[in-house]
């Protein structure tokens, strides 16, 4: 184990440096590379949209997603005039570190960045997904980074040691100023004595396959909340003995697959990779020249990548890789399995008239300490809600509306954060009583708040009128009176949800037609009602079809046919038995033709 | 069987399989298979009505094509209407088992395949079975 400056660790001293430790073995560039760390490269396709952070402020309602990814419904940090120092404070309590966390200079002359030199960076802690004993304290985690200790973090949550004495990296920060030398004195680290050896060396109790559990600290979704989580059942690939990573797999670039049709395209192939794949081809064949090696060098990483449809649910399934059972797919036209993305069917809880309420790990800080979080909860997120893909599919989606007050100059929005927001508006304060018994400030706000809220920031002709986004709708103060809006602004935000898994006994339509083709099926005719901290009448409000611009008249009519679907079968049935009928009658008679004259030649030959 | 039933049942059978096979093959035929909304509505509609057409020529015109000298059906025109029925009846069972729960993913797609085909041959018989009868217009 070794700090950032590369010396073998101390045991009352500076934290230890996980990109020093394990990358001694490990070529932590390479590792950078991959999905969870690489979201602010510029460098690398976004790909299909995935969750995003959620900035989420209930006093002042705020819900904005963001994503360095530039998916489209999303904002990029710096648009908001976030810093990524701001980001990895608000966020990093699920962040696995690189990234905007690890920034390759810091300037120490800004503001925000500048106060890494004293926070340290954000290295990527490999063992909030590698270790294995159980023992890694996202709590203590939490709170270090709540002090902004970020550093100090890996040590801290991986229980190697406590704080000698707490001191916060970010009041250090707070007192310094930018540009100035680094203060010397900084929090230390009393490592735990029993964890090392007499040579100093630590054993970690790590695996290159990542526990399920560890994968669930960030990417837990549940949708029965509070005390009916007992009824939830699983992933059927878990229950059946799967770890994510056996589908979710990955080489050393941590370019983990994510499992969706046609996401061979969005991984391209970098000249890192060729530069990694070409090293190891010329250290095990001298002979080969540095031009030839990187052409098979790419060969070969275009010929692995074609691997990665094959861990698809579909690439699975027709594969027969690790087992797993052929589609069969009894009673079910092939036109479905061209219209709907397998999740559609399989994924996700059973629908039902109206999407549930879906808690994820990333937006509700699940697996901290926090009071418990309700059905109105911000950022209240629903799924499953059927939209159309980019491949022109239908899936489930889990989906969130934005909600945050802005400026809106012409047809330019310019949305406030909650600071900036909390600093001029009036918004009714809680009573305590309120505030205890709802501490995440679920009461909707009646248009008469709004409106107040609205009317007392202060008229910046320049930046624009206030305005308020939220459900789905634009509220806006003219001449006195509140007008509210449908409006692309405030159009909600999906991606789509692939677990968890339900078995085939469990997926929908396996009971029949008439789980998907009725007059009330919740694939067409759910009602999908836009949330936010507004009253719930006051949002958009769609039915299914509506939400991916299918055409109702359609759906409703081929719901209706289906009533004549058994009646259609017997009559094609019978009609076919009488032709049938007919045929076998002449074909038998004809035979008989055939036949009957060498017999009656044989009764004439006694 | 009366002339009359005749001329009914394969008028059926050939108002119904027009619109069929406008809907499926015109559909084929312009490269966006398979049907879908009003179209798939509009085959799937006109199926009992050409399934009854079927069952009915199958039962009014049998005994004119079964062969004897004493037919009024000329001999090609009474082979073709055997193609018919043996088609009409893949066509019909091609469409109507994939809404049992017998067959899988790949039994589908070869009932799909077979529907599609045997489709193109019905249409191609009826078309020739149709000016065979003209020719020989003495049917009783």
């Amino acid at each position: 184990m070794v700090s950032e400056d590369g010396k073998p660790q101390e045991p009352n001293a500076s934290p230890y440096s996980p990109a020093k430790t394990c990358g001694k073995c490990h070529d932590y560039d390479t590792i950078s590379q991959g999905w969870h760390f690489n979201a602010d490269s510029v460098a690398v396709p976004p790909g299909r949209p995935g969750e995003p952070w959620i900035l989420t402020d209930p006093a002042t309602h705020t819900q904005i997603p963001l994503s360095y990814r530039g998916w489209a419904g999303t904002f990029k940090p710096s648009d908001l005039g976030i810093s990524d120092f701001e980001f990895v404070t608000n966020f990093a309590r699920h962040l696995p570190g690189g990234g905007p966390g690890e920034p390759d200079r810091i300037k120490p002359t800004d503001p925000q960045m500048g106060r890494m030199l004293i926070t340290g960076k954000m290295e990527i802690d490999c063992l909030i997904c590698h270790q294995t004993s159980g023992r890694y304290d996202h709590e203590a985690r939490f709170n270090a980074l709540q002090g902004q200790n970020i550093r100090w973090t890996p040590t801290i949550a991986a229980g190697l040691g406590v704080f000698a004495s707490f001191k916060s990296a970010g009041s250090i920060a707070d007192s310094w100023s930018p540009g100035r030398p680094v203060p010397s004195v900084l929090p230390a680290i009393k490592y735990n004595r029993a964890r090392f050896d007499t040579e100093n060396n630590v054993l970690f109790q790590v695996a290159r396959r990542a526990p399920v559990n560890n994968c669930y600290y960030c990417h837990t979704s549940a949708s029965a909340l509070g005390d009916a989580q007992w009824h939830e059942d699983g992933d059927v690939h878990l229950k059946a003995g799967l770890l994510c990573v056996d589908c979710h797999r990955n080489g050393l670039d941590h370019a983990v697959v994510r499992g969706y049709e046609g996401e061979v395209k969005d991984r391209p192939i970098n000249d890192s990779m060729v530069l990694q794949r070409t090293l190891l081809i010329r250290r095990d064949n001298t002979a080969i020249s540095e031009e030839d090696a990187r052409k098979l060098a790419r060969q070969q990483l275009q010929s692995e990548a074609g691997q990665v449809e094959t861990l698809t649910c579909r690439g699975c399934h027709t594969s027969g890789r690790l087992g797993s059972p052929a589609l069969v797919h009894k009673g079910l036209p092939p036109i479905h399995l061209e219209k709907l993305a397998c999740t559609a069917c399989h994924s996700g809880p059973f629908p039902q008239a109206e999407p549930q309420v879906v808690h994820t790990s990333l937006a509700h800080k699940l697996g901290l300490p926090a009071p418990e979080r309700g059905k109105n909860t911000a950022p209240v997120i629903l799924e499953p809600v059927f939209l159309r893909g980019a491949d022109g599919k239908i899936a489930p989606y889990k989906m969130v509306w934005p909600s945050y007050w802005a400026r809106l100059n012409g047809t330019h929005l310019t949305p406030m954060l909650p600071a900036e927001a909390a600093k001029t508006m009036t918004l009714p304060q809680p009573s305590s009583d309120d505030a205890a018994r709802d501490p995440y400030n679920t009461k909707p706000l009646t248009d008469r708040q709004i409106q107040q809220a609205l009317e007392s920031f202060p008229a910046e002709p320049a930046k624009g009128d206030p305005v308020f986004i939220a459900a789905g709708k634009i509220y806006r103060v003219e001449k006195g009176v509140l007008h509210s809006s449908e409006d692309p602004a405030a159009k909600p935000y999906a991606w789509a949800l692939a677990h968890d898994v339900r078995p085939a006994t469990q997926a929908l339509g396996a009971r029949g037609c008439a789980e998907c083709h009725a007059s009330d099926a919740p694939m067409y005719f759910a009602t999908v009602a836009a949330r936010g901290p507004v009253q719930a009448t006051n949002g958009v409000r769609k039915e299914m079809w509506d939400m991916r611009g299918d055409d109702k008249t359609v759906a409703s009519f081929f719901a209706f046919t289906f009533h004549f679907r058994p009646l259609l079968k017997v009559l094609v049935f019978a009609a076919a038995l009488v032709v049938l009928g007919v045929l076998l009658l002449y074909g038998l008679r004809g035979l008989g033709a055939i036949t009957a004259p060498a017999s009656s030649t044989g009764k004439e030959r006694p | 069987m009366n002339r009359a039933a005749r001329r009914l049942s394969y008028a059926l059978l050939c108002a119904a399989g027009l619109v069929m096979a406008a809907t499926g093959l015109g559909t084929l035929a312009l490269g966006k298979p398979p049907m879908t909304h009003w179209v798939l509505m509009a085959h799937v509609a006109l199926a009992p009505f050409f399934a009854l057409g079927l069952a009915a020529v199958a039962l009014t015109w049998s005994g004119a094509c079964r062969g004897g000298a004493d037919s009024p059906v000329s001999g090609p025109a009474q082979a073709m209407l055997w193609v018919v029925l043996l088609c009409g009846l893949v066509v019909m069972l091609s469409g109507v088992l994939p809404m049992t729960p017998l067959f899988g993913a790949h039994g589908q797609h070869v009932l799909y395949l077979t529907h599609r085909y045997s489709a193109i041959v019905l249409t191609a018989a009826v078309l020739l079975h149709l000016p065979l009868l003209a020719r020989r217009r003495a049917i009783t």
